[in-house]
């Protein structure tokens, strides 16, 4: 040991091989304890299958015919696991959303005809690579978490310009784009949304996460209207309104925008409304949906994404976020001052106990509901009838109405973009256009892609 | 003065090879990355699809090696090492056409990963897609891949141990090597004349798994998997 050490501090080496060095280490252990894993997971899930045939007291052909079945599945994983995908793999039928840094696209997979939402992010407006890779290994384990909750994603690769997530296609759209058809909500579907969020933010609290973006962009809809939660820690914090730095050189004061303060609800929702959908493109965003420790020295916990929530069923009931301004810079003011200025317009009809469960949501982080557990919530009366066991089987609120399922009836029409045109003047070979899709990919995730030959669950809902 | 040099070195002269076979040595033919049995994890799992489980492992092996060569590239040079050297051994090249290519070993490994990597992104080869089938030669294409990473394998030892030690990489090498040859074993995808340069190491490494306890970590190494990331030095 003595001898290995001394020759290590006395070798020379560059450093492209102390990287390379680097790299071998991580991915051979990473591998070879993975190896064991899936080696010991797949005697298992055989194993489970064996007993399964067993109690169902199946005749000796059935059992054959279960087994091959098996081991097709499991020769289709091994195959996945090898596969690298790229642009061409996928057709692209049309631009469902933009973002501030790329859009989402609904594609068509072209070997298995599978319809998916591919959300492509440009690398020149993320964080750095370390970051990403860090990002996607977090966003791989909530993607092993309970599907009802999260949006999921099947694959992700890149290439020099771009990300690429492949997603699960939600055809019922997104919460912004039912606000803005609808205006407001009642309380009574208001209840509904809201309980759903509450339990898909304490899925993903309970696996440890903050989500930190929770807004009504976010809070997607399945073909059954049911929730789930999308855009996890990409792109966090990446808007410049969403950071500290960018109010640096701004006081507390209250804000100042008297003449629109001073409007009436009505022109005030009508006013959101008609920015709403370029703020979502803005790269400098607001931070309407955003606690105020967020932007503190103190820092900030998981609580901050119920203050979120609360801004949110604000929105739902009013029209409008309470803090929406005509500059991000008041709009932080007013977030800052919220024991001034979060106030309910009069002739706007809400409830008590709706106005008492926003009031609890949006105020500081100490005595915020949900400090003391998501049942402190889910007791609150607000929330009275809500079967909150089941509310997920339940018929949603507001059916979604769809007519096939690539039917995008549910989101905005886009302008074709860019985003996807060739790199010009590139010699690369074809195989250096594509990229690795599953280090480490797991059985789990696997499973949600094997329904071959028939339409997956969650698209077949959208026929019926 | 190196071609000099070269020429000193008939290939008969077998103290001096014995001399530097430091890979040799039990104190680094024991340092492994896991001490789980590759016997068992090699074996085709149940009804599984021949061609594919040769496909992802081969693909894999591919990347490793690969990787574990780029750590010890900086000192594979045209200077250092004039043939594709293994032992007393020395590879050629032949291209597509068949002809003998004499080149460095540098020259060499490149040759290898660009055919290798060329044959694994080929979907008609390597297909990816979903009911896409296997070529009828795929099993003579791997056989051939694996012959030559295994000349990668055997070049690493012979001409890079000293550095691969210094880089504290050997656990890794050994523990890549064992998979290897295991894996090649049990499908047939190496002939024995071919890996015969290797034999000594191939003995010593292949026969245990590299600590004293061997009989009873093989006997439940079935259900067992607290001895991941096991390093002995």
């Amino acid at each position: 040991m003595a001898m290995t050490a001394g020759a290590t501090t006395t070798f020379p080496m560059s450093s492209h091989t102390r990287e390379r060095v680097t790299v071998a280490k991580l991915t051979l252990e990473n591998f070879y304890s993975n190896l064991i894993l899936q080696h010991e997971e797949r005697e298992t899930r055989q194993k489970k299958l064996e007993v399964a045939m067993e109690e169902e007291g199946l005749a000796d052909e059935e059992k054959k015919l279960r087994r091959s079945q098996h081991a097709r599945k499991e020769t289709e994983f091994l195959r996945l696991k090898r596969t690298r995908l790229g642009l061409d793999d996928f057709e692209s039928l049309k631009v469902i959303g933009r973002g501030a840094f790329g859009e989402v696209r609904l594609v068509q997979k072209k070997d298995t005809g599978h319809i998916y939402a591919m959300k492509i992010l440009r690398k020149a407006d993320m964080l750095e690579k370390e970051q990403v890779a860090h990002i996607r290994a977090e966003r791989d384990i909530l993607v092993e978490a309970d599907g009802a909750w999260v949006v999921k994603m099947f694959y992700s690769f890149q290439d020099k310009r771009n990300l690429y997530l492949i997603m699960e296609f939600l055809p019922g759209g997104d919460m912004m784009t039912l606000l803005m058809k609808k205006d407001t909500l009642t309380e009574e579907e208001t209840q509904f949304y809201i309980s759903e969020t509450v339990l898909a933010i304490d899925a993903i609290h309970q696996l440890g996460f903050i989500h930190r973006d929770i807004k009504p962009d976010n809070l997607l809809l399945d073909a059954k209207g049911h929730v789930k939660l999308s855009d996890f820690g990409l792109c966090t914090g990446l808007k410049k309104a969403h950071r500290t730095e960018f109010y640096r050189n701004l006081t507390h004061n209250p804000p100042s925008d008297f003449s629109f303060q001073n409007m009436n609800s009505k022109r005030k929702a009508e006013t959101w409304k008609k920015n709403r959908r370029q703020l979502a493109y803005s790269t400098v965003g607001t931070p309407d949906y955003i606690a105020p420790e967020v932007f503190m020295q103190t820092g900030y916990n998981k609580l901050c994404d119920w203050w979120s929530l609360g801004v949110i069923m604000y929105e739902m009931l009013i029209g409008f976020p309470p803090f929406c301004s005509e500059t991000p810079q008041e709009t932080y003011r007013k977030v800052m001052s919220w024991k001034e200025t979060l106030a309910f317009p009069p002739e706007v009809p809400v409830s008590e106990k709706a106005k008492d469960l926003i009031l609890r949501f949006c105020t500081d982080s100490e005595n915020r509901i949900g400090n003391g557990g998501v049942e402190e919530i889910k007791g609150h009366p607000f929330f009275e009838g809500v079967d909150w066991g089941h509310i997920r089987e339940r018929p949603a609120a507001i059916p979604i109405e769809i007519r096939s399922i690539d039917d995008t009836s549910n989101f905005d029409d886009f302008p074709e973009s860019d985003i996807l045109q060739p790199v010009p003047n590139t010699t690369e070979p074809d195989y250096k256009s594509k990229d690795w899709v599953f280090l480490n990919y797991t059985y789990k995730r696997f499973e949600g892609l094997t329904q071959r030959g028939s339409i997956p669950t969650y698209m077949k809902a959208g026929k019926l | 003065m190196l071609v000099g040099k070269s020429k000193a070195k008939p290939n008969g002269k077998k103290p001096a090879a014995e001399e530097k076979k430091v890979y040799l040595e039990p104190e680094h033919t024991k340092s492994r990355i896991t001490d789980f049995e590759f016997k068992e994890l090699v074996v085709l799992p149940r009804e599984i699809d021949l061609n594919e489980w040769l496909a992802s492992n081969t693909t894999t092996f591919f990347h490793h090696i690969n990787l574990q060569y780029s750590t010890i590239s900086e000192f594979c040079t045209g200077e250092t090492c004039q043939t594709m050297a293994v032992c007393n051994t020395q590879y050629y090249w032949y291209d597509e056409r068949g002809k003998k290519v004499k080149c460095t070993a540098p020259q060499y490994v490149d040759f290898v990963m660009s055919s290798v990597q060329k044959l694994v992104t080929d979907e008609d080869v390597f297909p990816t897609k979903y009911g896409r089938e296997f070529p009828s030669s795929f099993e003579s294409l791997v056989k051939k891949i694996c012959k030559y990473l295994f000349h990668v394998l055997g070049h690493i030892y012979w001409a890079h141990f000293k550095e691969t030690l210094a880089l504290e990489l050997h656990g890794h090498l050994n523990t890549l090597y064992v998979h290897f040859i295991l894996f090649a074993r049990e499908f047939n995808l190496l002939d024995p004349k071919e890996t015969a340069v290797m034999d000594d190491l191939t003995e010593v490494l292949c026969s245990s798994p590299g600590n004293s306890g061997a009989t009873g970590d093989g006997a439940s190494s079935g259900a067992s998997g607290a001895q991941n990331h096991v390093k002995e030095r």
